[in-house]
């Protein structure tokens, strides 16, 4: 892969053409989470009782927090990708300075994780008014640390369909079959224990599984022994789908 | 002279399709070299494999003693690109697109500014300069196009159909602007479908179609070897074609149907005009030969799709 620091020059683009949209890209950003948190967290939590000694939001919020670094990570993947490689022609216009393929392409998605980093912290400041706070100020830091993380493997794959799509009706199936689904069954808004143990195996193929099990270990400080392995998950599959995306996506700019 | 591209061989296949085909050609420093052809004849994949946007299939091309290909980053630092779409950044104003592209060619900050003043004035869009992109015309927004890929000084500048969709205003001010920049030194590549064009600013031009170089040569010495000085065309129906070539042909060098056209080629025309007021012919044109000639008589006249 031919990358280069240059990747960075593209996010820097990216973060002087985002002072125009900052307003309304924030609050597309906040409301859905906010919503998930008010109805779940305080509507549903009433009746749910306590979990594990601390109140229902406390369950809630490092899922809703890792979802929404995942929406808005795989949105500009999807559709601000799609935009500036077919219809402004961005891309074009990248790749002909010295700017790779893989550079122009890598900046996008490290842009997608900014942006979740954005959305995750608007989510954290949310939460702090309801009165749920990461167990220390180093795990807040940590957790910037994890949505970066998950923002470039949720942006990552959404490269990977981009790279593929003929146009925008395209990621209907992705978002539709592949990310809502995911929302529900990776235990985001209640614990996975109940389900049919074929449920259960499902859950453990789908990465936000993994990443809403770091997000609460680090939100509580509570680590158990398997979150290795969720780590090991994560990291495997950012690693693929970054080196699958840059490369798939390449392929298509570069004909 | 000094070559500063040299292609061998040059091949570029899409699946089946081989857009172009075996070609060689070498352009010199400091020259206008134009690529003609009509759509489809391999020009933009041509110049595409130049600037290293396009990987080679086979053969090889040496941009400035650099291979394609292989040091993509150090050619394309070398070039600047007018492209042949709008591939402005709509988010931004006129002096920030300007700004941004600086970055990516490493330009200190304070000469990016001057520079970027600098070419802001030599396309005169001083007055749009805090403009956004969609408040521009799209002739400002090709003079745009020329002010940004000239910010890395570029010793090399490819315009690619650098005037399509322009009124005849705009496209004068591009051709000065291109003219300009040649004579300060830049080697330029143009390709163009526009013969008009070609002829204003091409020293040397090879005339492109599926894929194959098949003339090359200044506009004037191609339009003397295909086409002669002078061009008459009769407008007549096919039946009279045998008559009317067995009185002019002996005064062309050369003559071709196409449509309800008869054209006759020639060195000087005279002698045929005086034939023309003898056969006391109605629709009738007498002018001088003109590249497009050429490229029609290349690459046919009928409907290329």
């Amino acid at each position: 892969m031919n990358l280069s620091r240059r990747a960075f020059l593209v996010f820097y683009r990216n973060l002087v053409s985002y002072k125009r949209f900052v307003v309304p890209t924030l609050v597309g950003s906040l409301v859905q989470p906010v919503f998930y948190l008010v109805t779940f967290g305080i509507g549903m939590g009433a009746y749910m009782g306590a979990f594990g000694g601390k109140p229902y939001l406390f369950f809630l919020v490092p899922g809703v927090l890792i979802s929404s670094v995942m929406m808005s990570s795989t949105f500009e993947c999807l559709y601000g990708a799609f935009v500036k490689m077919i219809h402004e022609k961005l891309y074009d216009s990248l790749i002909a300075t010295p700017v790779s393929a893989e550079d122009a392409v890598a900046g996008d998605i490290l842009w997608g994780a900014f942006r979740g980093l954005i959305s995750g912290g608007l989510m954290m400041s949310v939460a702090f008014f309801m009165g749920v706070f990461p167990v220390s100020i180093p795990a807040g830091l940590l957790l910037c640390v994890l949505m970066i993380l998950i923002g470039v493997m949720f942006g990552s794959l959404a490269m990977i369909v981009t790279s593929y799509a003929p146009n925008f009706d395209f990621f209907n199936y992705y978002t539709e079959l592949v990310m809502t689904p995911m929302l529900f069954f990776s235990g985001v808004f209640f614990p996975l224990d109940r389900f049919p143990s074929w449920m259960k195996t499902l859950s453990q193929f789908l990465p936000l599984t993994h990443a809403v099990e770091i997000s609460r270990a680090v939100y509580s400080g509570v680590y158990p022994k398997s979150l290795v392995l969720n780590l090991a998950f994560v990291l495997a599959l950012t690693f693929i789908a970054l080196r699958v995306g840059v490369g798939r996506m390449k392929k298509r700019l570069i004909k | 002279m000094k070559t500063i591209i040299k292609a061998e061989n040059l091949t570029k296949r899409f699946g089946d399709l081989t857009a172009v085909d075996g070609i060689s050609f070498e352009i010199y420093e400091g020259e206008c070299f134009g690529f003609l052809g009509p759509n489809g004849a391999g020009k933009t994949t041509t110049v595409r494999m130049i600037h290293c946007v396009s990987p080679i299939t086979s053969g090889s091309i040496l941009v400035n003693g650099l291979k394609a290909d292989v040091d993509n980053r150090k050619i394309k630092a070398m070039t600047g690109v007018i492209p042949q779409e709008i591939t402005l950044d709509n988010d931004l104003t006129v002096f920030e697109n300007m700004m941004v592209f600086t970055k990516f060619f490493d330009i200190p900050r304070r000469e990016a500014r001057r520079r970027t003043d600098e070419l802001i004035a030599f396309v005169e869009l001083e007055a749009k300069r805090n403009n956004k992109i969609s408040e521009l015309s799209t002739g400002m927004k090709r003079r745009l196009l020329v002010a940004r890929a000239l910010l890395n000084k570029p010793a090399l500048i490819i315009a690619d159909e650098p005037t399509t969709g322009l009124d005849p205003q705009a496209r004068h001010l591009i051709w000065q602007r291109l003219r300009l920049l040649k004579n300060q030194g830049s080697t330029l590549i143009l390709t163009t479908q526009y013969m008009e064009e070609a002829q204003q600013l091409c020293d040397r031009l090879v005339v492109m179609y599926e894929g194959k170089i098949l003339k090359e040569g200044s506009p004037r010495r191609l339009i003397d070897d295909e086409i002669g000085r002078e061009v008459v065309e009769i407008r007549i129906d096919a039946a009279e074609d045998a008559r009317l070539i067995s009185a002019l042909g002996p005064f062309s060098c050369g003559h071709e149907r196409a449509g309800d056209t008869l054209f006759f080629y020639c060195r000087d025309g005279r002698e045929i005009q005086k034939k023309l007021v003898e056969l006391d012919l109605p629709n009738t044109v007498h002018r001088p030969a003109t590249l497009e000639d050429v490229f029609l008589k290349l690459t046919g006249r009928s409907l290329i799709e």
